[in-house]
């Protein structure tokens, strides 16, 4: 039976609804599939008619009906509207939730294509929400008075266990560096989506964290997800600049879309010296503060890939304001970092060329600003072996350099018991940071010729780069200048091979100091490094 | 900044010195004591930071020696150099308001030393503060028994190199540590009601860690002296009694001179001076310890008159008059006034006592007629209800 011309009694006729997605029997295009979650194999929903034909006929009938049906589909502009969207299955979870994150998808498709995609966009979004264990959406027939009109029916099934555990890699931003972590996540106790986890997080040998937080992805009227996080973060730095910092305070993230994201910290502060050596800069800053900060974040990164770029750019701009409390002992202080990547590829061996900046500068504010020096853990360190080409995080990474072994270093305390020391390359030398640091490399990688290393990930790279710290406060800035500046470049070239598993991503270099300065951790040889694969 | 230019000839075994420039003149029997004496010439016209000088010989008896006063800090690495003592805050008219760096402060200043004093406001609990650094040279006051063992130890300043050795110069100096300090401790945190405290310690920090740290230092104050709510009164009195016993035993061995040993301050006066002025200035008038002080007149005196001599003489800007206590105190010793407030406070708290079990027993008897009520009536309302259903029954019909 061909498909006559006024088909749109197919969608308003009574007691034949649309059939879902049929299996991949038929040969129309992929999107149709793409919806269903589950494959549900009987959902023709026939009537029984009156119609006294044999079943082979009526078997036959029905398939070219359908045929055409499809073909139309594909081929036409049907327009449809969305009539009603109907959800069920939810116990717990607010319907509000639910409309909020599919009903403006739906309700703006006007063609049967256009809901179809709307459809499967929105079926993302709710799986993206993390707390449902299947989502279905079943497109009906609207109702027989209404014809051209759909209704969509939103069928979730709410996860049973809404604890879960989870351990892994991951790059925290607040203690610079990545981490191993084990969280507990309860979901959606509330209905709202909202998604409750403690951790507990432990750095690279240095950083220690225990920490709460819940966020919920639209609550009442709010347009943007809530996060909060309250925690308990504490850092020794004891070998490398002779103080621990402990912080325990809160964090709000108040508006985090697309691009952009800002939030708040409130934390209180504590640096204390139990190994009592530490440096007179040092000595000077030990004590209590209440940090008061708010932050704000806009990024933008469109690599093909963040763990092995090769083209695209990418931008990151961090902005960090202190001392916004009307109390004026509150840490002031204004932070920037700027990140720019670039990445070109060459064509061959899928060999590309990476190209990267990054600077940061922070100063205090206030009465007397330009006397006062900048609080240590505000301060930029540079070294380490993280890989400049992954990670976005402002100014840190020259490869070649130990953990906080580049910069402006200041005599420890003489120590009456100068026995062998138990770390011989204390050299009794406290890193103090720098008030400007800025960074740039250029890795050019490309692919091993053996076609295991290659199915593996595993390629090479060689790079260089250079990295400088200075101080700017208690009136050091009057003494800048730019040839002093450009001296201030220490430098570092090599080459490598990238091995990226499943749990992290290792590098193993051969790096080549070309400058550094007198008190400088700079080493000439083999390194590893980790980055976590995020 | 001055320079002072002098040139020294020698005749008959005596060497006298004029300077080029100016009116200043001595003389000595050796270079010696000549180079001494023309410092402390220098010195006493221009008292403003470091001394440096140089003597050279012209000829076998003629010289040129040059003194120069404060010429050298400009720079901050070089202020590094002098002796820089970190305490906490000034204020109540003292140098700095802390018991434990208050000492320090005084026995440095005995020994004549050039002093930068710096400050350190956001660590109150830490057992660092007061050290004395110069240069890489750090001494704090947790290591090796204190910051005045650690200067005697490295050679730095030693006033108790004569008196060390007498015994009861020890034994006022153990119970000056031991009774007197518990006292001012005692007073400081749990016996007033912790102004002074907040005041010196917290008044630097935002409000919420100011508060949090002084319950801490509370609860590790009380537990340090073992202080609990059952022996409370008791401690109390014990240790007024032992500050009142110390207080005598210091006054009759002070008598009437100035120091308390060989008529030279050691460190022993340091402690004693630190302690009188700051339970003198520091401690509210109400304060039982202040009272006690006030009964011995040459303590006071004592406190006040090296006060002036070593601690107002060479104060700079760094001590704030901007405190109405100041000025009381500046009247002299006859002025002293005190208002203890204990026998008022033991009386009261029988009073209390007794009030607040006469409340309980109001209370109670309150909620035992309001439960009989209740019940009471929730069994004529019972009976109510049915009459309703009956009548709505009989509607019905």
């Amino acid at each position: 039976m061909p498909a006559s011309p006024d088909s749109y009694p197919h969608f308003g006729q009574p007691g034949k609804p649309i059939p879902n997605i049929p299996t991949p029997e038929s040969d129309d295009p992929e999107d149709f599939v793409e919806i269903e979650e589950e494959e549900e194999t009987d959902d023709f929903e026939e009537e029984e008619e009156p119609e006294p034909m044999i079943p082979d006929a009526q078997m036959h009938m029905d398939r070219t009906r359908m045929e055409a049906l499809f073909q139309r589909l594909s081929s036409e502009r049907v327009p449809v509207r969305v009539h009603d969207v109907i959800i069920k299955g939810n116990t717990k979870t607010k319907n509000s939730l639910i409309q909020s994150e599919v009903e403006d998808l739906l309700k703006k498709a006007t063609t049967f294509q256009q809901l179809l995609r709307a459809a499967g966009h929105a079926n993302a979004r709710l799986q993206r929400l993390d707390i449902f264990e299947s989502v279905n959406i079943t497109l009906d027939t609207g109702p027989p008075e209404l014809p051209g009109t759909a209704n969509v029916i939103v069928e979730v099934s709410e996860s049973t266990n809404p604890l879960t555990g989870d351990i892994g890699l991951f790059s925290k931003p607040k203690a610079r560096s990545w981490s191993l972590e084990g969280s507990l996540k309860l979901k959606n106790l509330f209905g709202y989506g909202d998604l409750w986890d403690t951790s507990v997080a432990y750095g690279w040998g240095q950083a220690s964290e225990v920490s709460a937080g819940f966020s919920v992805p639209k609550f009442k009227a709010f347009p943007t997800p809530l996060t909060a996080r309250i925690s308990l973060l504490s850092q020794d730095w004891l070998k490398f600049s002779s103080y621990k910092e402990r912080a325990f305070g809160t964090s709000l993230g108040l508006v985090s879309s697309g691009n952009h994201n800002l939030s708040y910290d409130l934390s209180w502060r504590t640096l204390t010296d139990p190994s009592q050596m530490s440096s007179h800069t040092v000595r000077r800053q030990l004590g209590h503060g209440l940090l008061s900060a708010l932050k704000y974040t806009f990024k933008i990164d469109r690599r093909d890939s963040p763990l092995r770029p090769t083209r695209g750019h990418a931008f990151v701009s961090t902005t960090q304001i202190g001392g916004l409390l009307p109390d004026f002992r509150s840490l002031r202080f204004i932070r920037q970092e700027f990140d720019l990547r670039y990445a070109v590829p060459l064509g061959f061996y899928r060999a590309a060329l990476n190209v990267g900046i990054s600077s940061g500068v922070v100063f205090p504010w206030g009465s007397g600003f330009l006397n006062t020096p900048s609080q240590l853990p505000e301060r930029f360190f540079m070294g380490g072996n993280s890989s400049p080409v992954c990670t976005l995080g402002g100014p840190t990474s020259v490869l070649g350099f130990k953990a906080r072994g580049l910069g402006p270093a200041e005599t420890r305390r003489n120590a009456e018991e100068n026995l062998n020391d138990e770390s011989s390359d204390s050299s009794g030398m406290d890193f103090i940071g720098g008030d400007l640091a800025v960074t740039a490399f250029a890795d050019f990688s490309f692919d091993l010729p053996l076609r295991m290393f290659r199915e593996a990930g595993i390629h090479a790279h060689a790079f260089a780069c250079t990295g400088s710290l200075t101080k700017l406060t208690e009136n050091a800035h009057r003494e800048f200048s730019f040839q002093k500046f450009r001296e201030s470049f220490r430098s570092s070239a090599g080459f490598g091979i990238i091995v990226p598993t499943k749990l992290f991503r290792m590098e193993v270099n051969y790096c080549y100091i070309l400058k550094q300065q007198e008190h400088d951790r700079g080493k000439t040889g083999v390194q590893f490094s980790f980055s976590s694969p995020l | 900044m001055g320079v002072f230019t002098f040139v020294c000839r020698e005749s008959a075994d005596e060497w006298t010195a004029k300077q080029l420039s100016g009116e200043l003149e001595t003389s000595a029997g050796s270079t010696y004591e000549l180079q001494r004496k023309l410092v402390q010439v220098a010195l006493s016209s221009d008292s403003s930071g470091a001394v440096q000088s140089s003597f050279s010989y012209i000829t076998p008896s003629s010289a040129v020696f040059q003194v120069v006063v404060g010429g050298a800090s400009v720079d901050g690495n070089e202020e590094r150099e002098n002796l820089t003592l970190v305490a906490r805050k000034p204020c109540f008219g003292l140098p700095t308001a802390c018991p434990t760096c208050l000492p320090v402060y005084v026995y440095l200043r005995f020994a004549h030393l050039p002093l930068n004093l710096e400050f350190n406001l956001i660590h109150p609990d830490s057992d660092q503060i007061p050290f004395v650094e110069s240069g890489n040279y750090v001494a704090y006051n947790n290591e090796r028994g204190g910051v005045i063992w650690s200067l005697k130890e490295d050679g730095i300043v030693d006033l108790d190199s004569d008196v060390r050795g007498i015994p009861e110069w020890v034994s006022t100096k153990a119970m000056v540590e031991s009774w007197l300090a518990d006292a001012v401790m005692y007073e400081l945190w749990v016996g007033s009601d912790g102004k002074s405290a907040y005041k010196i310690y917290y008044s630097d920090l935002p409000w919420p860690i100011g508060k949090i740290l002084y319950l801490k230092q509370v609860r590790a104050v009380k537990q340090l002296l073992g202080i609990t709510s059952e022996n409370a009164e008791r401690r109390e009195e014990e240790i007024y009694r032992r500050s009142t016993s110390a207080y005598g035993a210091l006054s009759s061995r002070l008598g009437e001179e100035s120091f308390f040993f060989e008529n030279r301050p050691t460190s022993l006066d340091a402690v004693v001076l630190g302690h009188v002025l700051f339970t003198l200035h520091a401690l509210p008038e109400t304060s039982l310890l202040r009272s006690k002080l006030l009964d011995h007149t040459n303590l006071v005196k004592f406190a006040e008159s090296h006060k002036a001599e070593y601690i107002d003489a060479n104060s700079s800007a760094s001590v704030p008059e901007s405190d109405p206590s100041t000025s009381a105190s500046r009247r002299g010793p006859s002025q002293w006034s005190s208002k203890p407030k204990s026998k008022p406070k033991r009386e009261k708290t029988e009073e209390e006592k007794k009030f607040r079990r006469r409340t309980k027993y109001f209370l109670v008897t309150q909620l035992v007629a309001v439960l009989v009520f209740l019940s009471l009536l929730g069994g004529s309302n019972d009976a109510e209800v049915e009459l309703e259903d009956d009548d709505d029954a009989l509607n019905y019909d």
